[in-house]
Protein backbone atom coordinates (compact mmCIF):
# COMPACT_ATOMS: atom_id res chain seq x y z
CA UNK A 1 0.00 0.00 0.00
CA UNK A 2 2.79 2.42 0.89
CA UNK A 3 4.47 1.32 -2.32
CA UNK A 4 1.49 2.61 -4.24
CA UNK A 5 1.53 5.93 -2.48
CA UNK A 6 5.22 6.38 -3.35
CA UNK A 7 4.33 5.72 -6.98
CA UNK A 8 1.58 8.29 -6.92
CA UNK A 9 3.62 10.89 -5.08
CA UNK A 10 6.41 11.10 -7.67
CA UNK A 11 5.30 9.44 -10.87
CA UNK A 12 6.95 12.02 -13.13
CA UNK A 13 10.24 12.42 -11.33
CA UNK A 14 11.21 8.82 -10.97
CA UNK A 15 8.55 6.42 -12.23
CA UNK A 16 11.04 3.61 -12.71
CA UNK A 17 12.51 4.07 -9.29
CA UNK A 18 9.05 4.17 -7.74
CA UNK A 19 8.07 1.04 -9.58
CA UNK A 20 11.23 -0.69 -8.43
CA UNK A 21 10.50 0.44 -4.88
CA UNK A 22 6.97 -0.94 -4.93
CA UNK A 23 8.31 -4.16 -6.41
CA UNK A 24 10.82 -4.38 -3.61
CA UNK A 25 8.08 -3.70 -1.08
CA UNK A 26 6.03 -6.55 -2.42
CA UNK A 27 9.01 -8.88 -2.65
CA UNK A 28 10.69 -8.28 0.69
CA UNK A 29 8.22 -6.74 3.09
CA UNK A 30 5.12 -8.75 2.21
CA UNK A 31 6.56 -12.17 3.17
CA UNK A 32 7.92 -10.64 6.37
CA UNK A 33 4.56 -9.15 7.32
CA UNK A 34 2.69 -12.35 6.49
CA UNK A 35 5.06 -14.42 8.64
CA UNK A 36 4.59 -12.00 11.55
CA UNK A 37 0.81 -12.04 11.27
CA UNK A 38 0.70 -15.85 11.12
CA UNK A 39 2.86 -16.17 14.24
CA UNK A 40 0.79 -13.62 16.16
CA UNK A 41 -2.49 -15.23 15.13
CA UNK A 42 -1.28 -18.70 16.07
CA UNK A 43 -0.08 -17.41 19.44
CA UNK A 44 -3.39 -15.61 20.04
CA UNK A 45 -5.57 -18.63 19.23
CA UNK A 46 -3.46 -21.26 20.97
CA UNK A 47 -3.38 -19.22 24.18
CA UNK A 48 -7.14 -18.52 23.95
CA UNK A 49 -7.89 -22.18 23.37
CA UNK A 50 -5.59 -23.89 25.84
CA UNK A 51 -4.13 -21.48 28.43
CA UNK A 52 -5.46 -19.74 31.54
CA UNK A 53 -6.56 -16.13 31.21
CA UNK A 54 -3.44 -14.52 32.76
CA UNK A 55 -1.13 -15.94 30.06
CA UNK A 56 -0.03 -13.18 27.73
CA UNK A 57 -1.37 -13.07 24.19
CA UNK A 58 -0.93 -10.42 21.49
CA UNK A 59 -4.29 -8.73 21.97
CA UNK A 60 -3.86 -8.23 25.72
CA UNK A 61 -0.21 -7.16 25.34
CA UNK A 62 -1.27 -4.42 22.93
CA UNK A 63 -3.92 -3.30 25.42
CA UNK A 64 -1.27 -3.23 28.18
CA UNK A 65 1.14 -0.99 26.26
CA UNK A 66 -0.56 2.41 26.89
CA UNK A 67 -0.91 1.57 30.57
CA UNK A 68 2.69 0.40 30.99
CA UNK A 69 4.53 3.15 29.15
CA UNK A 70 3.17 5.81 31.50
CA UNK A 71 3.81 3.69 34.59
CA UNK A 72 6.52 5.49 36.65
CA UNK A 73 8.01 2.16 37.75
CA UNK A 74 8.45 1.11 34.13
CA UNK A 75 9.93 4.46 33.11
CA UNK A 76 12.35 4.38 36.02
CA UNK A 77 13.40 0.84 35.12
CA UNK A 78 13.91 1.79 31.49
CA UNK A 79 15.96 4.83 32.45
CA UNK A 80 18.15 2.83 34.82
CA UNK A 81 18.88 0.11 32.26
CA UNK A 82 19.50 2.52 29.41
CA UNK A 83 21.80 4.66 31.52
CA UNK A 84 23.79 1.64 32.67
CA UNK A 85 24.10 0.35 29.10
CA UNK A 86 25.19 3.78 27.87
CA UNK A 87 27.79 4.11 30.62
CA UNK A 88 29.07 0.60 30.12
CA UNK A 89 29.23 0.99 26.35
CA UNK A 90 31.06 4.29 26.71
CA UNK A 91 33.77 2.75 28.88
CA UNK A 92 33.87 -0.28 26.60
CA UNK A 93 34.26 1.81 23.49
CA UNK A 94 37.15 3.87 24.79
CA UNK A 95 39.16 1.04 26.34
CA UNK A 96 38.17 -1.59 23.78
CA UNK A 97 39.20 0.65 20.89
CA UNK A 98 42.54 1.63 22.40
CA UNK A 99 43.41 -1.97 23.33
CA UNK A 100 42.21 -3.22 19.93
CA UNK A 101 44.20 -0.66 17.91
CA UNK A 102 47.40 -1.35 19.81
CA UNK A 103 46.79 -5.10 19.64
CA UNK A 104 46.30 -4.95 15.89
CA UNK A 105 49.48 -2.97 15.24
CA UNK A 106 51.87 -4.36 17.83
CA UNK A 107 52.86 -7.96 17.34
CA UNK A 108 54.32 -8.27 20.83
CA UNK A 109 51.22 -6.84 22.50
CA UNK A 110 49.07 -9.12 20.37
CA UNK A 111 51.13 -12.12 21.43
CA UNK A 112 50.92 -11.05 25.06
CA UNK A 113 47.14 -10.77 25.30
CA UNK A 114 45.58 -12.64 22.35
CA UNK A 115 44.84 -15.90 24.18
CA UNK A 116 43.57 -14.12 27.26
CA UNK A 117 41.16 -12.04 25.17
CA UNK A 118 39.87 -15.12 23.36
CA UNK A 119 39.62 -16.99 26.65
CA UNK A 120 37.67 -14.24 28.42
CA UNK A 121 35.46 -13.84 25.38
CA UNK A 122 34.45 -17.50 25.63
CA UNK A 123 33.43 -17.24 29.31
CA UNK A 124 29.66 -16.75 29.61
CA UNK A 125 28.82 -13.62 31.59
CA UNK A 126 26.34 -15.56 33.71
CA UNK A 127 29.32 -17.50 35.12
CA UNK A 128 31.25 -14.43 36.22
CA UNK A 129 28.21 -12.71 37.72
CA UNK A 130 28.48 -14.41 41.12
CA UNK A 131 32.13 -13.38 41.29
CA UNK A 132 31.37 -9.81 40.28
CA UNK A 133 28.60 -9.63 42.86
CA UNK A 134 31.11 -10.64 45.53
CA UNK A 135 33.59 -8.00 44.36
CA UNK A 136 31.21 -5.15 43.70
CA UNK A 137 28.20 -6.09 45.84
CA UNK A 138 24.55 -6.39 44.85
CA UNK A 139 24.71 -2.98 43.24
CA UNK A 140 24.66 -1.05 40.00
CA UNK A 141 28.46 -1.36 39.91
CA UNK A 142 28.15 -5.07 39.32
CA UNK A 143 25.73 -4.38 36.49
CA UNK A 144 28.21 -1.99 34.85
CA UNK A 145 31.02 -4.52 35.30
CA UNK A 146 28.89 -7.21 33.70
CA UNK A 147 28.01 -4.95 30.78
CA UNK A 148 31.67 -4.13 30.18
CA UNK A 149 32.70 -7.75 30.48
CA UNK A 150 29.97 -8.78 28.06
CA UNK A 151 30.77 -6.14 25.46
CA UNK A 152 34.43 -5.25 25.52
CA UNK A 153 35.89 -8.34 23.87
CA UNK A 154 33.71 -7.91 20.79
CA UNK A 155 35.13 -4.42 20.36
CA UNK A 156 38.72 -5.43 21.03
CA UNK A 157 38.66 -8.36 18.63
CA UNK A 158 36.95 -6.44 15.83
CA UNK A 159 39.13 -3.35 16.12
CA UNK A 160 42.28 -5.50 16.30
CA UNK A 161 41.22 -7.27 13.09
CA UNK A 162 40.59 -3.92 11.45
CA UNK A 163 43.89 -2.46 12.62
CA UNK A 164 45.74 -5.52 11.36
CA UNK A 165 44.27 -5.17 7.87
CA UNK A 166 44.86 -1.44 7.34
CA UNK A 167 46.01 -1.04 3.72
CA UNK A 168 49.79 -0.88 3.47
CA UNK A 169 49.49 2.12 1.16
CA UNK A 170 48.18 4.28 4.00
CA UNK A 171 50.96 3.20 6.32
CA UNK A 172 53.51 3.92 3.64
CA UNK A 173 52.16 7.44 3.19
CA UNK A 174 52.29 7.99 6.95
CA UNK A 175 55.92 6.83 7.13
CA UNK A 176 56.90 8.90 4.12
CA UNK A 177 55.48 11.99 5.79
CA UNK A 178 57.25 11.10 9.04
CA UNK A 179 54.11 10.57 11.09
CA UNK A 180 54.71 9.67 14.72
CA UNK A 181 53.64 6.24 15.93
CA UNK A 182 50.87 7.71 18.04
CA UNK A 183 49.40 9.77 15.22
CA UNK A 184 49.59 6.77 12.90
CA UNK A 185 47.69 4.64 15.42
CA UNK A 186 44.89 7.07 16.16
CA UNK A 187 44.87 9.34 13.12
CA UNK A 188 45.19 6.60 10.53
CA UNK A 189 44.79 3.05 11.82
CA UNK A 190 41.70 3.96 13.84
CA UNK A 191 39.72 5.70 11.06
CA UNK A 192 40.83 3.06 8.57
CA UNK A 193 39.43 0.41 10.96
CA UNK A 194 36.10 2.21 11.30
CA UNK A 195 34.08 -0.43 9.42
CA UNK A 196 35.38 -3.05 11.86
CA UNK A 197 34.76 -0.79 14.83
CA UNK A 198 31.15 -0.31 13.69
CA UNK A 199 30.68 -4.07 13.37
CA UNK A 200 32.12 -4.37 16.87
CA UNK A 201 29.78 -1.70 18.25
CA UNK A 202 26.74 -3.48 16.81
CA UNK A 203 27.77 -6.73 18.48
CA UNK A 204 28.79 -4.99 21.69
CA UNK A 205 25.50 -3.08 22.02
CA UNK A 206 23.48 -6.30 21.87
CA UNK A 207 25.74 -8.01 24.36
CA UNK A 208 25.72 -4.99 26.67
CA UNK A 209 21.93 -5.06 26.80
CA UNK A 210 21.92 -8.79 27.54
CA UNK A 211 24.56 -8.20 30.20
CA UNK A 212 22.46 -5.50 31.84
CA UNK A 213 19.28 -7.62 31.86
CA UNK A 214 21.07 -10.72 33.12
CA UNK A 215 22.66 -8.70 35.93
CA UNK A 216 19.28 -7.25 36.89
CA UNK A 217 17.75 -10.72 36.92
CA UNK A 218 20.50 -12.11 39.06
CA UNK A 219 20.99 -9.19 41.42
CA UNK A 220 17.38 -7.96 41.61
CA UNK A 221 18.40 -4.35 41.04
CA UNK A 222 16.03 -1.93 39.37
CA UNK A 223 15.86 -2.02 35.60
CA UNK A 224 13.97 -3.50 32.69
CA UNK A 225 15.26 -6.99 33.44
CA UNK A 226 14.02 -6.81 36.99
CA UNK A 227 10.75 -5.26 35.83
CA UNK A 228 10.17 -8.26 33.54
CA UNK A 229 11.14 -10.70 36.27
CA UNK A 230 8.90 -9.09 38.86
CA UNK A 231 5.86 -8.87 36.58
CA UNK A 232 6.13 -12.41 35.29
CA UNK A 233 6.41 -13.72 38.87
CA UNK A 234 3.32 -11.79 39.89
CA UNK A 235 1.22 -13.03 36.97
CA UNK A 236 1.42 -9.73 35.11
CA UNK A 237 2.54 -11.46 31.94
CA UNK A 238 1.27 -8.75 29.62
CA UNK A 239 3.30 -6.10 31.41
CA UNK A 240 6.35 -8.33 31.34
CA UNK A 241 5.96 -8.70 27.60
CA UNK A 242 5.92 -4.94 27.10
CA UNK A 243 9.37 -4.98 28.71
CA UNK A 244 10.46 -7.68 26.28
CA UNK A 245 9.17 -5.59 23.38
CA UNK A 246 11.11 -2.64 24.71
CA UNK A 247 14.34 -4.66 24.69
CA UNK A 248 13.72 -5.69 21.10
CA UNK A 249 13.01 -2.03 20.32
CA UNK A 250 16.39 -1.07 21.85
CA UNK A 251 18.09 -3.47 19.47
CA UNK A 252 16.36 -2.13 16.38
CA UNK A 253 16.74 1.48 17.51
CA UNK A 254 20.45 1.14 18.17
CA UNK A 255 21.00 -0.40 14.76
CA UNK A 256 19.17 2.53 13.15
CA UNK A 257 21.19 4.98 15.23
CA UNK A 258 24.49 3.39 14.16
CA UNK A 259 23.42 3.43 10.51
CA UNK A 260 22.42 7.06 10.72
CA UNK A 261 25.68 8.04 12.40
CA UNK A 262 27.60 6.17 9.72
CA UNK A 263 25.87 8.02 6.92
CA UNK A 264 26.09 11.37 8.65
CA UNK A 265 29.61 11.30 10.07
CA UNK A 266 31.28 8.97 7.59
CA UNK A 267 29.89 9.73 4.14
CA UNK A 268 33.02 8.19 2.61
CA UNK A 269 32.31 4.81 4.14
CA UNK A 270 30.84 2.16 1.75
CA UNK A 271 31.11 4.51 -1.21
CA UNK A 272 34.83 4.80 -0.64
CA UNK A 273 35.30 1.06 -0.85
CA UNK A 274 35.48 0.83 -4.64
CA UNK B 1 72.26 -11.25 -18.51
CA UNK B 2 75.71 -12.35 -17.47
CA UNK B 3 77.65 -10.99 -14.54
CA UNK B 4 80.38 -9.78 -16.89
CA UNK B 5 78.00 -7.70 -18.94
CA UNK B 6 76.47 -6.14 -15.85
CA UNK B 7 79.86 -5.24 -14.50
CA UNK B 8 80.95 -3.85 -17.86
CA UNK B 9 77.91 -1.59 -18.22
CA UNK B 10 78.24 -0.43 -14.66
CA UNK B 11 81.78 0.60 -15.40
CA UNK B 12 80.63 2.57 -18.44
CA UNK B 13 77.98 4.38 -16.47
CA UNK B 14 78.65 8.10 -16.60
CA UNK B 15 78.27 10.06 -13.42
CA UNK B 16 76.01 13.02 -13.54
CA UNK B 17 77.08 16.44 -14.61
CA UNK B 18 74.92 18.34 -12.19
CA UNK B 19 77.30 20.97 -10.99
CA UNK B 20 79.30 21.09 -7.81
CA UNK B 21 76.49 20.64 -5.31
CA UNK B 22 73.93 18.00 -6.18
CA UNK B 23 70.84 17.73 -3.95
CA UNK B 24 70.73 13.94 -4.10
CA UNK B 25 73.82 11.74 -4.30
CA UNK B 26 73.43 8.00 -4.73
CA UNK B 27 76.64 5.99 -4.49
CA UNK B 28 77.15 2.25 -4.96
CA UNK B 29 73.60 1.54 -3.94
CA UNK B 30 72.57 -2.12 -3.69
CA UNK B 31 69.46 -3.89 -2.42
CA UNK B 32 68.45 -7.50 -1.79
CA UNK B 33 65.08 -9.00 -1.04
CA UNK B 34 66.30 -12.10 0.73
CA UNK B 35 68.29 -14.07 -1.83
CA UNK B 36 67.06 -11.92 -4.72
CA UNK B 37 69.35 -9.07 -5.62
CA UNK B 38 67.21 -6.24 -6.96
CA UNK B 39 69.88 -3.76 -8.07
CA UNK B 40 73.55 -3.05 -7.49
CA UNK B 41 76.12 -0.35 -8.06
CA UNK B 42 73.64 2.44 -8.59
CA UNK B 43 75.47 5.77 -8.88
CA UNK B 44 73.83 9.02 -9.85
CA UNK B 45 73.26 12.59 -8.76
CA UNK B 46 70.29 14.89 -9.01
CA UNK B 47 70.78 18.65 -9.06
CA UNK B 48 68.78 21.01 -6.89
CA UNK B 49 66.75 22.12 -9.92
CA UNK B 50 66.76 19.04 -12.02
CA UNK B 51 64.28 16.38 -13.10
CA UNK B 52 65.76 12.93 -13.50
CA UNK B 53 63.50 10.29 -15.00
CA UNK B 54 64.13 6.62 -14.35
CA UNK B 55 62.84 4.05 -16.83
CA UNK B 56 63.34 0.32 -16.96
CA UNK B 57 61.50 -2.89 -17.76
CA UNK B 58 58.83 -3.90 -15.27
CA UNK B 59 60.26 -5.63 -12.25
CA UNK B 60 63.63 -3.94 -12.62
CA UNK B 61 63.37 -2.30 -9.22
CA UNK B 62 62.69 1.32 -10.20
CA UNK B 63 60.06 1.68 -7.52
CA UNK B 64 62.23 -0.13 -4.97
CA UNK B 65 65.05 2.28 -5.77
CA UNK B 66 62.75 5.25 -5.20
CA UNK B 67 61.50 3.82 -1.91
CA UNK B 68 65.11 3.41 -0.77
CA UNK B 69 65.78 7.05 -1.62
CA UNK B 70 62.71 8.08 0.37
CA UNK B 71 63.98 5.99 3.27
CA UNK B 72 60.89 3.77 3.24
CA UNK B 73 63.02 0.71 2.51
CA UNK B 74 66.48 0.00 3.88
CA UNK B 75 69.28 -0.46 1.37
CA UNK B 76 72.09 -2.87 2.04
CA UNK B 77 75.04 -1.42 0.14
CA UNK B 78 76.25 2.05 -0.70
CA UNK B 79 74.77 5.29 0.51
CA UNK B 80 72.16 7.91 -0.29
CA UNK B 81 72.76 11.52 0.61
CA UNK B 82 70.08 14.18 0.44
CA UNK B 83 71.76 17.50 1.06
CA UNK B 84 74.07 16.71 3.94
CA UNK B 85 71.83 14.07 5.38
CA UNK B 86 72.41 10.37 4.96
CA UNK B 87 69.12 8.59 4.27
CA UNK B 88 68.24 5.65 6.51
CA UNK B 89 64.62 6.59 7.13
CA UNK B 90 62.26 9.22 5.70
CA UNK B 91 63.79 12.66 6.20
CA UNK B 92 62.30 16.14 6.27
CA UNK B 93 62.14 18.08 3.02
CA UNK B 94 61.56 15.00 0.87
CA UNK B 95 58.04 14.26 -0.36
CA UNK B 96 56.71 11.38 -2.37
CA UNK B 97 53.79 11.14 -4.78
CA UNK B 98 52.46 7.61 -5.03
CA UNK B 99 51.10 5.59 -7.91
CA UNK B 100 48.25 4.50 -5.66
CA UNK B 101 47.63 8.17 -4.69
CA UNK B 102 47.61 7.17 -1.03
CA UNK B 103 44.80 9.57 -0.13
CA UNK B 104 42.92 8.86 3.06
CA UNK B 105 39.27 8.17 2.15
CA UNK B 106 37.96 9.66 5.40
CA UNK B 107 39.63 13.01 4.77
CA UNK B 108 38.47 15.77 2.46
CA UNK B 109 40.81 17.38 -0.07
CA UNK B 110 41.69 20.08 2.46
CA UNK B 111 42.44 17.54 5.20
CA UNK B 112 44.45 15.32 2.88
CA UNK B 113 46.55 18.23 1.64
CA UNK B 114 47.11 19.35 5.24
CA UNK B 115 48.36 15.91 6.28
CA UNK B 116 52.04 16.38 5.42
CA UNK B 117 52.13 19.80 7.06
CA UNK B 118 50.45 18.49 10.18
CA UNK B 119 52.89 15.61 10.44
CA UNK B 120 55.74 18.11 10.01
CA UNK B 121 54.35 19.97 13.03
CA UNK B 122 53.45 23.16 11.16
CA UNK B 123 51.48 25.70 13.24
CA UNK B 124 47.75 25.87 12.59
CA UNK B 125 47.88 29.34 11.06
CA UNK B 126 50.51 28.23 8.56
CA UNK B 127 48.44 25.18 7.58
CA UNK B 128 45.34 27.34 7.10
CA UNK B 129 47.30 29.73 4.90
CA UNK B 130 49.19 27.18 2.82
CA UNK B 131 46.62 24.49 2.17
CA UNK B 132 44.27 26.64 0.03
CA UNK B 133 47.30 27.99 -1.81
CA UNK B 134 48.44 24.53 -2.89
CA UNK B 135 44.93 23.34 -3.63
CA UNK B 136 44.71 26.27 -6.02
CA UNK B 137 48.15 25.54 -7.46
CA UNK B 138 47.14 22.04 -8.53
CA UNK B 139 43.81 23.27 -9.89
CA UNK B 140 41.53 21.81 -7.25
CA UNK B 141 40.00 25.10 -6.08
CA UNK B 142 36.29 24.56 -5.46
CA UNK B 143 36.80 20.93 -4.41
CA UNK B 144 38.14 21.63 -0.92
CA UNK B 145 35.38 19.68 0.80
CA UNK B 146 35.28 16.76 -1.65
CA UNK B 147 36.20 13.27 -0.50
CA UNK B 148 38.47 11.07 -2.63
CA UNK B 149 35.59 8.76 -3.59
CA UNK B 150 33.86 11.71 -5.23
CA UNK B 151 36.81 12.54 -7.46
CA UNK B 152 38.26 11.11 -10.66
CA UNK B 153 41.69 9.51 -10.63
CA UNK B 154 43.22 12.63 -12.13
CA UNK B 155 41.76 14.83 -9.42
CA UNK B 156 42.88 12.42 -6.75
CA UNK B 157 46.44 12.58 -8.00
CA UNK B 158 46.28 16.37 -8.12
CA UNK B 159 45.38 16.13 -4.45
CA UNK B 160 48.29 13.74 -3.84
CA UNK B 161 50.59 16.19 -5.58
CA UNK B 162 49.29 19.12 -3.51
CA UNK B 163 49.89 17.13 -0.33
CA UNK B 164 53.51 16.54 -1.34
CA UNK B 165 54.07 20.13 -2.51
CA UNK B 166 52.51 21.65 0.60
CA UNK B 167 55.45 20.72 2.80
CA UNK B 168 57.56 22.71 0.31
CA UNK B 169 60.04 19.90 -0.20
CA UNK B 170 63.38 20.38 -1.88
CA UNK B 171 63.18 16.82 -3.18
CA UNK B 172 60.11 15.40 -4.92
CA UNK B 173 59.94 11.67 -5.55
CA UNK B 174 57.37 10.64 -8.13
CA UNK B 175 56.53 6.93 -8.19
CA UNK B 176 54.76 6.34 -11.52
CA UNK B 177 52.31 9.02 -10.43
CA UNK B 178 50.25 9.01 -13.60
CA UNK B 179 50.25 5.27 -14.28
CA UNK B 180 46.80 4.78 -12.77
CA UNK B 181 44.98 7.52 -14.71
CA UNK B 182 43.64 7.39 -18.26
CA UNK B 183 45.71 8.54 -21.25
CA UNK B 184 44.11 11.98 -21.74
CA UNK B 185 44.26 12.84 -18.05
CA UNK B 186 47.83 11.64 -17.98
CA UNK B 187 48.82 14.06 -20.71
CA UNK B 188 47.07 16.94 -18.97
CA UNK B 189 48.77 16.10 -15.68
CA UNK B 190 52.20 15.88 -17.30
CA UNK B 191 51.98 19.47 -18.50
CA UNK B 192 50.42 20.55 -15.21
CA UNK B 193 53.42 19.06 -13.46
CA UNK B 194 55.80 20.94 -15.73
CA UNK B 195 53.93 24.18 -15.07
CA UNK B 196 54.03 23.62 -11.31
CA UNK B 197 57.69 22.62 -11.37
CA UNK B 198 58.57 25.79 -13.31
CA UNK B 199 56.83 27.78 -10.57
CA UNK B 200 58.51 25.85 -7.77
CA UNK B 201 61.55 24.01 -9.05
CA UNK B 202 62.96 21.20 -6.89
CA UNK B 203 65.16 18.19 -7.32
CA UNK B 204 62.81 15.58 -8.76
CA UNK B 205 63.13 11.88 -9.48
CA UNK B 206 60.37 10.66 -11.74
CA UNK B 207 59.95 6.90 -12.04
CA UNK B 208 57.89 5.76 -15.00
CA UNK B 209 57.54 2.89 -17.42
CA UNK B 210 56.51 5.29 -20.19
CA UNK B 211 59.47 6.22 -22.39
CA UNK B 212 57.64 9.21 -23.80
CA UNK B 213 56.86 10.51 -20.33
CA UNK B 214 60.50 10.06 -19.26
CA UNK B 215 61.81 11.99 -22.28
CA UNK B 216 59.15 14.70 -22.01
CA UNK B 217 59.71 15.40 -18.31
CA UNK B 218 63.31 14.42 -17.64
CA UNK B 219 66.32 16.62 -18.01
CA UNK B 220 68.18 13.35 -17.93
CA UNK B 221 66.83 9.83 -18.30
CA UNK B 222 68.37 6.92 -16.43
CA UNK B 223 67.83 3.53 -18.02
CA UNK B 224 67.94 0.62 -15.59
CA UNK B 225 68.59 -2.86 -16.93
CA UNK B 226 69.67 -6.37 -16.09
CA UNK B 227 69.07 -8.80 -13.28
CA UNK B 228 70.11 -7.57 -10.82
CA UNK B 229 69.58 -4.27 -12.50
CA UNK B 230 72.12 -1.50 -12.71
CA UNK B 231 72.30 1.78 -14.59
CA UNK B 232 72.70 0.99 -18.25
CA UNK B 233 72.83 4.50 -19.56
CA UNK B 234 72.17 8.05 -18.49
CA UNK B 235 70.82 10.04 -21.43
CA UNK B 236 70.96 13.83 -21.48
CA UNK B 237 67.68 15.20 -22.78
CA UNK B 238 68.75 18.39 -24.52
CA UNK B 239 65.27 19.65 -25.31
CA UNK B 240 64.39 23.31 -24.76
CA UNK B 241 62.80 24.17 -21.40
CA UNK B 242 60.08 24.53 -20.40
CA UNK B 243 58.71 21.56 -22.23
CA UNK B 244 55.35 22.14 -23.89
CA UNK B 245 53.04 20.36 -26.25
CA UNK B 246 55.31 21.68 -29.04
CA UNK B 247 58.15 19.64 -27.58
CA UNK B 248 56.31 16.46 -28.53
CA UNK B 249 56.52 17.47 -32.21
CA UNK B 250 60.25 18.24 -32.29
CA UNK B 251 62.41 15.87 -34.37
CA UNK B 252 64.89 15.83 -31.49
CA UNK B 253 62.14 14.54 -29.18
CA UNK B 254 61.46 11.64 -31.54
CA UNK B 255 65.17 10.96 -31.82
CA UNK B 256 65.68 10.82 -28.07
CA UNK B 257 62.57 8.74 -27.60
CA UNK B 258 63.87 6.25 -30.17
CA UNK B 259 67.20 6.14 -28.44
CA UNK B 260 65.70 5.33 -25.05
CA UNK B 261 63.30 2.93 -26.72
CA UNK B 262 66.11 1.02 -28.40
CA UNK B 263 68.10 0.78 -25.20
CA UNK B 264 65.11 -0.36 -23.24
CA UNK B 265 63.46 -2.67 -25.72
CA UNK B 266 66.57 -4.65 -26.44
CA UNK B 267 66.70 -5.22 -22.75
CA UNK B 268 62.97 -5.85 -22.40
CA UNK B 269 63.03 -8.46 -25.11
CA UNK B 270 65.85 -10.26 -23.38
CA UNK B 271 64.09 -9.95 -20.04
CA UNK B 272 60.89 -11.39 -21.41
CA UNK B 273 62.57 -14.69 -22.14
CA UNK B 274 64.48 -15.07 -18.91
CA UNK B 275 63.15 -17.90 -16.77
CA UNK B 276 62.46 -17.11 -13.14
CA UNK B 277 64.80 -19.09 -10.95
Amino acid sequence: MSGQSIGVASPVVAPRKAKAASGRLADTYLPRVITGVVILLAWEFIVRAFAPAYVAKPSTIVLAIPRVIVDPAFLKATGATLLAVAEGLGVTLVFGTVIGVVMGRSLSFDRAIRHYINGFNAIPMIIVLPLFSLWFGYSANTRIATIIFAAIFAIIMNVADGARTVPREYLEVARSFRATRLSTLFGLVLPASMPYLLAGIRLAAGRALIGAVVAEFFLSIGGVGYYILLNSRTYHHNEAFVGVLLLAGFGVGFELLVNWCTRYFMPWYRRGQS
Amino acid sequence: MTQQQTAATAARTPLAATGADPRIRVRGLGKHYGALEVFRNIDFDVGAREIVAIVGPSGCGKTTLLRCIDGLLPHDAGEIMVGNERVTEPIAGVAMVFQHFGLFPWKTVTENVAYGLRMAGAPKAEIERKVPEFIKLVGLAGFEKAYPYQMSGGMQQRCGLARALAIEPNVLLMDEPFAAVDAQTREILQFELIRIWEERPTAMIFVTHSIEEAVLLGHRVIVLKGRPSSIHEIIEIDLPNPRTRETLRLPRFAELRERVWNTLMREAREAEFILER
